[in-house]
């Protein structure tokens, strides 16, 4: 008996470690090291492995890392609301209106298709001095020179992302409004809603789940993207990780790039949490 | 006379799907505080009628008349109707009382007043002190109920159920409909239901509307459709019945004069719905309305011997196949199970024996369009 049971739980132990060593190597490893670093301080070219708060004080008394910090959450936020305003309808077209569901959700993935780099890229065609939108406006004499507010600045950044994150919010919505039963439509209906009323007491509070996977899933990546600030943002445009990116690079600063990261983790984490009780407690309150 | 009228005026229905006709030449009258069941097999476009009435689906033709208005114009959620949905349809974010009071909500009640109806159907139900429960910590036979509370706190005119006991296991089912059948007396309301199961039919209903095939074929009350079916149809769903292919010997006003292979002469009330018989009438013969016995019957119009090929324990009563020389389906003979019942084997011999007034002219024979036996 104590054979078997040992041998059990070897195999047990056996089973689990690929993970173990998988996710230990690749995600708590790396993640110490960067929270170690944030309490190091660069001494020219070595580091100096005494534990203090220095970075953290320095940054936080950084106007312009305040600013990045704050202009990232809003930035996000601003992406998170957009993505999810446009992908709602679409979600409830795919899940209530249309039989042919695996038609529109193969339509919906097809700019996963090409790599993010290029749809970004695409956008900076459309939106440049000389890009599609421009001369398109040009040809057709509504403006009479090219419009220089459209790229390089926070709106292209919100535009480019908006796009690029559009299928991870159709879909998670689409999930949670696929499982609402249709028999408790009919039930609201049966006992007096209109098609409106309907909507905002059952179908809404139903997907907030929904709701909830596709904002996290967009705006915790989008406070640390560098990518489209740096190619889209322009100076106005350039978000928290970009400046990290710099003190890990150029600025060779890794215990101020693994502050700013920490710093970082820590306001995405605040943000989101406040945003999903919130959000859940909203929910609750409709009756 | 007010209360005579009908609460309910089903005129000249059809519903098509495309090219599928679910529902047609459907006309029924509904009284006022009557607990009315649709039965009929699966697919025969009973639950389409009662969502025509609901108003989740528009006729193609025809009209429905609630409480005299018409209904054509008026959606769903304006009429005054109210569903009891299969599947219950409780919402699952909002607990009990919250369920219960979702569509006083819409009425421009004041809280205190919701609170009291509220409390009052979950009382009425036998679900008091369940308010704050959520919805899925319900059991089955408690998410029916805030189903019907939820309903009925609505005062509709007429209360409409769909498979409202198909979800329940065997003993709940029984123990509601004795509720149900309480509660729509209690409450006075017209109680629309539509089953696939003719015992629940028969033991809730003040009438029945037999539907096969998107018609009415028969609308009447239990015991009636059970005693003078219209046709073979109705006959063999609607409890189990004996048929024999008979031969026209003479014909009288109401009275058919006729015989069955290896049966022999029997005399049988004309169909009272005025249905032909020709010159082979077939006519149904109800299990329990047969006499088995070893030795020949006396005092029966009929008795023939045979043999039991099969026989089947129910508990209270034992049924009986008998094959019959010249008939080829045994004769089913149900027979209560008193202790002192004898038993009979397969195998035996025996004698069968019933009275004319227990058989039922069904009408002209048919080779085909009836639902096996």
């Amino acid at each position: 008996m104590a054979i078997s049971l040992r041998s059990d739980s070897a195999k047990g132990y056996a089973l689990s470690m690929p993970a173990v060593v998988y996710v230990g190597f690749l995600v708590a490893v790396p993640l110490a090291l960067m929270v170690a670093h944030s309490f190091w301080t660069q001494d020219y070219i070595d580091i100096n492995r005494e534990l203090t708060l220095e970075n953290y004080r320095q940054a936080v008394d950084d106007p312009l890392i305040r600013l990045l910090l704050i202009r990232s959450v809003v930035i996000a936020g601003l992406v998170t609301g957009l993505t999810v305003l446009l992908a709602y309808p679409i979600a409830y077209f795919i899940a209530f209106k249309t039989q042919k569901k695996a038609l529109w959700l193969i339509l919906v993935t097809i700019p996963f298709w090409s790599s993010y780099l290029l749809r970004v890229f695409a956008w900076k065609l459309i939106l440049g001095y000389n890009g599609v939108l421009n001369s398109g406006l040009l040809t057709v004499g509504l403006i009479d020179e090219p419009l220089s507010f459209i790229l390089y600045n926070p709106n292209a950044v919100v535009l480019t992302l908006a796009h690029a994150w559009a299928p991870f919010a159709i879909l998670p919505i689409y999930v949670s409004l696929q499982k609402i039963d249709p028999s408790l439509l009919e039930a609201a209906t049966d006992l007096g809603n209109t098609a409106i009323e309907r909507f905002l007491r059952v179908t809404l509070p139903l997907s907030i789940p929904g709701v909830i996977a596709a904002s996290l899933i967009i705006f915790i990546p989008t406070v640390g993207d560098y990518v489209t600030p740096a190619l889209v943002g322009g100076a106005d445009g350039k978000m928290i990780a970009n400046l990290i990116q710099v003190q890990f690079g150029a600025a060779n600063d890794w215990p101020m790039g693994a502050t700013l990261s920490i710093m970082a983790i820590l306001v995405v984490a605040f943000v989101a949490a406040v945003f999903v009780i919130s959000l859940r407690s909203a929910g609750r309150r409709i009756r | 006379m007010e209360s005579d009228a009908p609460i309910v005026v089903v005129k000249d229905i059809e519903k098509r799907f495309g090219n599928y006709v679910a529902v047609s030449d459907f006309n029924l009258d509904l009284k006022q505080r009557e607990f009315f069941s649709l039965l009929g097999p699966s697919g025969c476009g009973k639950t389409t009628a009662l969502r025509m009435i609901a108003g989740f689906q528009q006729p193609s033709k025809g009209e429905i008349f609630i409480d005299g208005a018409p209904m054509r114009d008026v959606p769903a959620n304006l009429r005054p109707t109210n569903m009891v949905f299969q599947s219950y349809a409780i919402f699952p974010h909002l607990n009990v009382a919250d369920n219960v009071g979702f569509g006083l909500r819409k009425k421009g009640l004041s809280r205190q007043e919701i609170d009291q109806q509220v409390r009052e159907a979950l009382e009425m139900v036998e679900l008091p002190n369940l308010g704050t429960r959520k919805a899925d910590e319900l059991s089955g036979g408690q998410r029916q109920r805030v189903a019907l509370a939820r309903a009925l706190v609505m005062r509709p005119k007429v209360l409409l159920l769909d498979e409202p006991l198909s979800a329940l296991d065997k003993k709940l089912r029984e123990t509601m409909q004795l509720e149900l059948r309480r509660l729509q007396q209690s409450v006075g309301i017209t109680f629309v239901m539509v089953t696939h199961d003719q015992y629940e039919a028969m033991t809730m209903s003040d009438r029945i509307g037999v539907m096969f095939q998107g018609k009415l074929a028969q609308v009447d009350t239990p015991k009636r459709l059970y005693s003078a079916p219209l046709n073979r149809e109705v006959a063999s769903f609607v409890g189990s019945m004996n048929f024999l292919k008979t031969s026209l010997r003479a014909e009288a006003a109401d009275v058919l004069r006729v015989e069955a292979d290896g049966v022999g002469p029997m005399a049988v009330k004309r169909n009272p719905y005025g249905i032909e018989s020709g010159h082979e009438p077939l006519v149904g013969i109800r299990p329990e309305q047969l006499e088995i016995g070893t030795a020949q019957p006396s005092g029966y119009d009929v008795a023939v011997k045979g043999k039991v090929t099969n026989v089947a324990f129910y508990g209270e009563s034992i049924h009986y196949y008998v094959g019959i020389d010249g008939q080829d389906e045994p004769c089913a003979v149900a027979v209560t199970n008193y202790f002192h019942t004898v038993d009979h084997q397969v195998g035996d011999d025996v004698w069968i024996g019933f009275q004319n007034s227990s058989v039922i002219d069904l009408g002209k024979y048919q080779e085909t369009g009836s639902p096996g036996f």
